[in-house]
């Protein structure tokens, strides 16, 4: 078996469909999102929220991420709802 | 499948591109207007001075943005 042969070459069944490509492209994308997202809420609530640390997560750190982590998905609304009516 | 040869195809990629960009604009901005406006300890609901900055930051943005192109292209 050539190892260098090109995918284009082998067989139809190997190949994708345009259709599929484009799930996975925008699966890939919204996973790619979702860790982002979650990278800057974690930086943002732990600046907020965690300012002493301590030898465990106090129930004040812990009532403070959460709503940190509800404030910040309402703040993307805002901003996005804002920007969209801005724009005609 | 080749890519590069379907039209259609290249259209829907540039949808999803700019998807990706118009969404990556609105986590850049909400993490700046965050930081200006959430200035305390998170509550269980946005005061209203903090909503309306929210919102406020996100429209001088767009101003800002304006201005700024149109400084840049009295300067050519």
């Amino acid at each position: 078996m050539d190892s260098f042969s090109s995918p284009s070459s082998s067989s139809p069944s190997s190949q994708m469909s345009a259709e599929d490509f484009m799930d996975q492209l925008k699966v890939q994308l919204a996973q790619a999102y979702a860790e982002e997202f979650l990278e800057t809420v974690r930086g943002k609530c732990f600046d907020k929220c965690i300012t002493k640390p301590g030898s465990s997560l106090s129930g004040g750190e812990s009532s403070c991420i959460s709503r940190c982590v509800d404030r910040y998905i309402e703040a993307t609304g805002i901003i996005s709802r804002s920007l969209f009516n801005a724009q005609r | 499948m080749d890519a590069l040869n379907n039209p259609q195809l290249q259209q829907l990629i540039n949808q999803e591109k700019e998807r990706a960009m118009a969404n990556e604009m609105i986590a850049k901005l909400t993490s700046a207007c965050w930081d200006k406006c959430i200035t305390g300890i998170p509550g269980s609901k946005f005061s209203s001075s903090e909503s309306s900055c929210l919102s406020n930051c996100a429209q001088r943005y767009i101003d800002m943005s304006a201005m700024i192109v149109k400084r840049f292209h009295s300067m050519q």
